[in-house]
């Protein structure tokens, strides 16, 4: 069973903030799904470090152009929290 | 003759080419279905009579003779988690309600630019992660055969809205198996193209590595021509292959059955739905009467993909789901004195307890201490589920395999535990990890009344071959009808 810690630690890593409510749910939906995929322990599968993810060419590279997409409105227009055309965010650095 | 908006796309372009009737017509007994339908399945989630019937008659009034083209005046619905310019686009999610699309997916604007006509935005597990449509922020969509009931997920409103006949076809996305076990739930074709057949520009991600785009159709035919359209390259999108689409339709009139070799796994048959093995057991029957030879094929190493594919599609989801900031767009916390307390409150807030889930499974198998023992075996281990499939295919030309192991199962009924709900991709899921293009065809009902789905797997890239096997499988059965 996975601690209330190691949740929290996760949590914290994956940037969630939970409820104790939620802590406690996560905790016994985590560790039924990870109990389940012990099985994948036995496995004898080393391939060496070249891992093929997708059946598709991939390695010819695409040019590095630069696009400006045309409608800069449409995408501030979804933004929470606009300041003189930017986003805008808490401060990061303690002021003076 | 059928109500206009009963019609299949073929039946469809026959009638705007003889002129029996026009696209605003069309057009007006969709958006009447959807009025008298969706309040009960709640297959769509936005819907807007002004923009439908303003590309209706831009295509009615067009100068030039437009009826030619491939998709002229067919309406679709388009899953939530595409972008579609003006549209909303929330994938089924609180986080991004109220979002409005600044462009337009690449498979989307191929449909639009061969005539095609958005009727809608479907309802849809969140961020695609269920198989129920129970995950949407947004509530459940019904299945059209049994309001009681599920319409599979994660594309469930796509199913649905062209099960009720709201419109003759749909676009989802299929990461594990998100639109062939919902077509098998509600008794459509529905197909996951290969990976890199359709471009994935414009979708919202979930796991990059397996997410494809595909139809959802009544026909065979119908299914084959969305996939025309919307296949091919696209700068847009660096994993789409450069192979030439086929004509996918023409490539039907041969559909003979006499070359074919279909091979059957019995390990995967083992403790299926009685009626389900019925209808599998009586397919395999009939498409061996029409010419094809069956063989047994061995897939020992797909009885992991449960495991790969819930650490696998996790962890491409937590980093796809990183930018989901409460900054850049969708919903913010209202309380926050930090940028961190800003972050984790807006995801907090915003996303439901599946994707929470899955986002901490794929934090998990990617942390320092975790990750060679998870995600770097699931990944080892998918590729021998990929060589499972080679050695399949030296013998064979498809794989046969029910799509979902049970037909539509009642809303909650698997909502307590996460595996008894993954269980239901079983069939589907190791598709996906291998890249492979699979369909699912209706093969028949159940003793209540639902309908089964049959699935066919094939090559990379063999799309035709497996529209051929469906098609002479459709001639056999027949249409599905209606619920």
């Amino acid at each position: 069973m996975l601690s209330k810690e190691e949740v929290l630690k996760i949590a914290r890593l994956a940037r969630l903030e939970l409820s104790d409510e939620e802590i406690s749910f996560f905790q016994n939906r985590l560790t039924r799904v990870l109990d389940y995929m012990t099985e994948l322990k036995g496995i004898d599968a080393a391939v060496g470090s070249s891992v093929r993810h997708v059946p598709v060419d991939c390695e010819e590279f695409r040019k590095d152009e630069v696009v400006t997409f045309p409608d800069r409105e449409a995408l501030l227009k979804n933004a929470p929290s606009l300041e003189e055309g930017g986003f805008l965010l808490p401060a990061i650095m303690e002021t003076e | 003759m059928s109500a206009l908006n009963e019609l299949d796309i073929q039946s469809l372009l026959s009638g705007y080419e003889q002129k029996q009737f026009s696209v605003q017509e069309v057009a007006e007994s969709c958006l009447k279905a959807i009025s008298e339908k969706n309040p009960k399945l709640n297959a769509l989630l936005e819907v807007s009579p002004e923009k439908v019937m303003a590309r209706a008659r831009e295509l009615d009034g067009a100068s030039q003779d437009l009826s030619r083209l491939k998709l002229f005046g067919v309406p679709v619905a388009i899953k939530d988690n595409f972008l579609v310019k003006g549209w909303q686009c929330t994938a089924g999610s609180k986080i991004l309600e109220g979002y409005r699309s600044p462009y337009t997916a690449t498979s989307v604007k191929r449909l639009e630019d061969a005539g095609a006509l958005i009727i809608g935005k479907a309802n849809c597990d969140e961020f695609a992660m269920g198989s129920s449509n129970e995950t949407s922020a947004y509530g459940p969509c019904r299945n059209p055969w049994d309001l009681e009931r599920v319409p599979g997920g994660s594309s469930g409103g796509s199913a649905a809205a062209v099960a009720a006949s709201m419109c003759p076809a749909s676009l989802g996305t299929d990461t594990g198996g998100s639109i062939r076990q919902p077509a098998s739930l509600c008794g459509l074709v529905g197909i996951k193209p290969s990976y890199g057949r359709v471009s994935r520009y414009g979708i919202v991600s979930y796991a990059s590595s397996l997410d494809q785009v595909g139809p959802f159709s009544q026909t065979v035919w119908d299914s084959a021509r969305l996939l025309e359209v919307m296949s091919g390259f696209d700068p847009l999108d660096a994993t789409t292959s450069k192979a030439a689409v086929p004509n996918y339709t023409q490539s039907l009139v041969e559909s003979g059955l006499s070359q074919v070799t279909l091979g059957i796994a019995p390990k995967w048959l083992e403790g299926l739905d009685s009626d389900v093995k019925k209808a599998f057991d009586n397919s395999v029957a009939a498409l061996k009467k029409a010419g094809a030879t069956i063989i047994e094929v061995d897939l020992p190493r797909t009885k992991y993909s449960l495991s790969v594919y819930y650490l696998i599609a996790p962890s491409e989801a937590s980093s796809n789901l990183a930018r989901y900031d409460g900054v850049h767009y969708g919903l913010r916390a209202k309380d926050f004195k930090d940028s961190e307390t800003l972050y984790n409150r807006s995801r907090g807030q915003g996303f439901g307890k599946e994707v929470k889930l899955r986002i901490m499974l794929g934090t998990y198998a990617l942390s320092a201490g975790y990750y060679d023992a998870f995600y770097l075996k699931a990944t080892q281990v998918r590729k021998l589920i990929q060589e499972d499939f080679e050695s399949a295919f030296k013998k064979c030309d498809a794989v046969l395999v029910p799509t979902s192991p049970s037909t539509a199962f009642k809303l909650g009924e698997k909502s307590d535990d996460p595996l008894k709900m993954y269980l239901s991709d079983i069939f589907t899921l190791p598709v996906n990890l291998a890249g492979l293009p699979g369909i699912s065809v209706p093969c028949g009902l159940d003793q209540k009344g639902l309908p089964i789905g049959l699935q066919m797997i094939g090559r990379p890239f063999e799309e035709t071959k497996l529209l051929q096997i469906a098609k002479a499988h459709e001639q056999i059965h027949g249409v599905m009808k209606r619920p």
